[in-house]
């Protein structure tokens, strides 16, 4: 009796205690510009998405929220055409700050911020 | 000067030995009650004394104490119920029978057929299960690395890939259970043989050095079999379960495992499940070294028994190992999924001349994933390489008596497969443009054998020839290397290659006297490039900081080794025992640079690309020593010194400034790279309470390392010297708890064979000062 009550309990600490990998919130915010912009980011299923953003005053904000595996891509970049514009864009990992960049005016006009979910 | 300090520390700790006289002695033989044949191996000891013997292949022993008349005798063997003997005649020439009674009948049902290990000519280390259990270590590398002469390259949190006498990587076979072979998957051998393996599985380990146990493959400079834990047969009906539960300070985590095994005579069964995991550890000088791992695993097996003397087991074992961390090579693993399946079958019963036939098939598949999110360059690039690799293969081998002696003739066959990308994502970039690049691409080796071995005791000489003939053949597809763009950087199509290769060994012990005896063992040991050497695509395995390239046409090579040994035991005096050896080799596998207008390096920091090549020869010469004082006191103290040295008589060294080649020259007489140093060990230990309670003091003293290599920018080592202490506590044979400090005076220090800090030239630091505890369960 004594065997098979530590056999389980045993097997009960061992199988419970196995890798579960950890899931954290993504959420990219991109604000600042002035005009129409393109924007790509990976979405929930790690797919490249492209889409045009048409904010009506610099203080406009675009957000994406999604739920990721540590070790997984996150990814944006924007690229806009107004010289006179501007862009900010910031990706928070359960809410603290985890990228952020900006770009004002630049001949590039364009800005990237990426990584990967981080581990614990 | 350190060295001299050593031997004179060594030679100093025999002289502290005193002679004992003894007066009283009994002698006789040990046979089985069922069978009458006799029993070697087993253990004769006098209750509440550390005096003990084991009986000789015919059953025999003798053992000596002043006080025998009044002493219990109590023999014992695995397999056979304990038998005690009381009130022995004190009269001198006692001569017992003692028949012991089957208790578990023995799984494998080996007998030992032949010369014992002990009786061999070459040099033979063997861990038991005792000291399996009683180390905090959970990698099978760090413990196989603690023997005389062998070392571990250290990459990592795990994977410790095991250097005998100076030979490494495939010049050192690494198999399980008598045969099974497991390809790892990264190219930088993150994931050796040993990774694959959980400690808690283990039963026991056996170091073959030198090119000499020719029956098991291609053996070159060693073979290291690790015995798992198997099911067993009982004569009625049994369930057992054992279990292991350590933790540690420091390189702070924890190692689990539960083992349940039962059966009755014919049928039987076992399954184990085990969890490690471990985190980061300071040094000795405080700092923080990246290495934590998480590996669990599941096994499981049954045997059958459908015939006195006929076995067979089928095994079972999954294992996973996610977020290991290698600090020294430019990526983590990321997810290791390994699979190995076993089949075995050993019959003994067929007739006077046959001794067994034993069969082992076997396949073991690993996919291995690594990337570089861990890593600063991951800001900019993200890589991830995922690697399938396979081993299938088998044994079959028989054993009979002719000639006076016995012949084992078999054949093993090996085939192993490999294919793996790497995916590369410019994270920075507009677009995320990503790649895929070929590291394998469908690689296989196919390696048939056939081989026979001989052995013949004959008055006082044991002797054992044998000789194996393997046929060798890879391919693979094209060697392919894209840019972004397309266009090649390299191709090769002209990747086949076949080889045949003879390999022959013969050794001879000769028993001088009792107490003396003296062996020689010559062995010519030729082994086919491994995967890496053959096909490798662009990609910094070595030590030196240089892309690598395959060599498909790369030659065999062939170590030519004679090892001398000496032992002496004597009942007062102890066991002494020293070997010496001397290995040439040819077509010694090194490797050239490839001139940048062939080929561009591909990988960030590198300096060239450099490919497997074939010099003329290469040298390795060094020495073991060990001491045991006898088993007449309560205390013992063990000393062993081993010492390797290789040398490259025509290197070539490649001379770096900025990052970019600048010149080569020839340097004559360059050290082979990553042979550890000098070193010594000193163990005492005093036992307590008839065995129960077993303090032991380690002393570890390694020489700096300064016989480096030029021609692979190798960096010299200090040496060090650490004081290690650990308890033993049996409370009885159900419950046993382990304790330890190692690195007492949290000395900062690392192994010469660690390799250094990715993309620099730090060190790869030890842990400072860490506390241990096992408990193990045995019901």
């Amino acid at each position: 009796m004594h065997k098979t009550i530590l056999i389980f309990i045993t097997l009960f600490i061992i199988f419970t205690s196995c890798s579960n990998t950890n899931s954290k919130k993504v959420t990219y915010v991109a604000t600042g510009a002035i005009s129409a912009y393109n924007l790509q980011y990976i979405n929930d299923k790690n797919e490249l998405i492209t889409t045009e953003v048409l904010p009506q005053s610099a203080q406009d904000k675009w957000t994406y929220t999604y739920i990721d595996d540590e070790g997984e891509l996150v990814y944006m970049s924007g690229n806009y055409k107004d010289i006179n514009s501007s862009l900010n864009m910031m990706i928070l990992i359960d809410g603290k700050i985890y990228k952020q960049g900006s770009n004002e005016a630049d001949t590039l006009f364009y800005l990237t911020v990426s990584g990967t979910v981080p581990y614990d | 000067m350190n060295k001299l300090k050593y031997i004179v520390l060594f030679f100093l700790a025999i002289s502290l030995q005193p002679l004992v006289a003894q007066h009283n002695s009994l002698s006789g033989f040990v046979i089985d009650k069922q069978t009458k044949q006799p029993i070697s191996n087993v253990v004769v000891k006098l209750a509440g004394y550390n005096t003990y013997t084991t009986t000789n292949n015919d059953g025999s022993f003798k053992i000596h104490h002043t006080n025998i008349s009044n002493a219990t005798v109590v023999f014992s063997h695995v397999g056979y119920i304990n038998k005690e003997i009381h009130n022995i005649e004190e009269d001198g020439s006692n001569s017992l029978i003692v028949e012991l009674e089957a208790s578990v009948l023995n799984l494998t049902e080996i007998e030992i057929i032949g010369l014992t290990d002990n009786q061999m000519p070459f040099s033979i280390e063997k861990i038991g299960l005792k000291k399996i259990e009683s180390t905090n270590l959970s990698d099978i590398g760090g413990i196989i690395a603690k023997e005389p002469n062998i070392g571990g390259i250290k990459k990592g949190a795990t994977g410790i890939d095991p250097v005998i006498r100076g030979f490494k990587y495939s010049q050192v076979i690494v198999q399980l259970n008598g045969g099974t072979k497991i390809e790892g998957g990264c190219p930088n051998r993150m994931d050796p043989t040993v990774s694959h393996v959980n400690v808690n599985d283990l039963h026991n380990i056996t170091i073959y050095k030198g090119p000499f146990a020719l029956k098991y493959g291609p053996n070159f400079g060693g073979l290291i079999n690790l015995e798992t834990t198997k099911p067993l047969f009982y004569n009625k009906f049994e369930n057992h379960i054992s279990m292991i539960i350590g933790g540690q300070t420091n390189h702070s985590g924890y190692k689990s495992g539960i083992n349940v095994n039962g059966g009755n005579s014919r049928l039987s069964y076992i399954f184990s499940a085990n969890k490690n995991k471990f985190g980061n550890y300071t040094s000795g000088n405080g700092d923080i070294i990246n290495s934590s791992s998480d590996n669990y695993n599941i096994s499981t097996g049954i045997g059958f028994r459908p015939a006195t003397g006929h076995v067979a087991t089928i095994n079972f074992d999954r294992s996973w190992g996610r977020n290991v961390d290698f600090t020294a090579l430019p990526m983590d693993e990321r997810t290791d999924d390994t699979e190995i399946y076993e089949v075995n079958y050993l019959g003994t019963n067929f007739s006077n001349s046959i001794n067994f036939i034993k069969f082992h098939a076997y396949h073991s598949n690993v996919n291995h994933k690594m990337d570089n999110k861990n890593r600063p360059f991951s800001d900019t690039v993200v890589a991830i390489s995922s690697i399938h690799a396979m081993n299938s293969g088998g044994r079959i081998a028989t054993n009979f008596s002719a000639m006076q002696g016995n012949f084992e003739v078999g054949a093993n066959y090996e085939n192993i497969y490999k294919d793996g990308n790497r995916e590369k994502w410019l994270i920075m970039q507009p677009g995320l443009p990503n790649f895929t690049e070929s590291i394998w691409n469908n690689a296989r080796i196919n390696n048939l054998g056939v081989f026979a071995e001989y052995q013949n005791t004959h008055d006082n000489l044991d002797w054992i020839i044998s000789a194996r003939t393997d046929f060798n053949s890879a391919s693979s597809g094209p060697m392919l290397r894209l840019k972004p763009n397309g266009n090649p950087v390299y191709e090769n199509v002209d990747t086949k290659s076949d080889y045949i290769n003879f390999s022959f060994s013969a050794g001879l012990t000769w028993h001088v006297n009792t107490s003396n005896e003296i062996s020689v063992s010559l062995g010519k040991g030729t082994r086919s490039p491994d995967m890496i050497e053959r096909y490798i695509i662009l990609l910094p395995v070595g030590y030196d900081p240089y892309d690598y390239l395959g060599n498909p046409g790369l030659k065999p090579e062939t170590n030519h080794e004679i090892d001398v040994g000496y032992k002496f035991k004597g009942n007062n005096l102890g066991l002494f025992s020293a070997s010496v050896f001397f290995s040439y080799v040819t077509d010694y596998i090194s490797s050239v640079r490839v001139p940048p207008s062939q080929v561009m390096p591909q990988t960030k920091g590198v300096v060239g690309v450099k490919t497997f090549t074939n010099i003329d020869d290469a040298y390795l010469t060094g020495f073991e020593i060990t001491y045991n004082t006898p088993s007449i006191h309560l205390w013992e103290v063990r000393v062993t010194s081993a010492y390797t040295t290789g040398i490259n008589p025509l290197a070539t060294v490649y001379i770096v400034e900025d990052g970019s080649i600048v010149d080569e020259t020839t340097v004559k007489n360059d050290p082979l790279p990553e042979i550890p140093p000098f070193e010594a060990n000193l163990w005492f230990n005093y036992k307590f309470f008839n065995d129960k309670f077993v303090p032991e003091l380690n002393i570890r003293m390694v020489a700096a390392q300064n016989l480096v290599s030029e021609a692979y920018d190798e960096d010299s080592t200090p040496g060090f010297t650490l004081l290690n202490f650990k308890l033993n506590y049996k409370y009885n044979n159900q419950l046993q708890i382990n304790m330890g400090v190692n690195n007492i005076f949290n000395i900062n220090y690392y192994e010469h064979l660690n390799r250094r800090i990715i993309g620099s030239k730090s060190p790869y630091l030890e842990p400072g000062r860490l506390f241990y505890t096992n408990l193990i369960i045995k019901l």
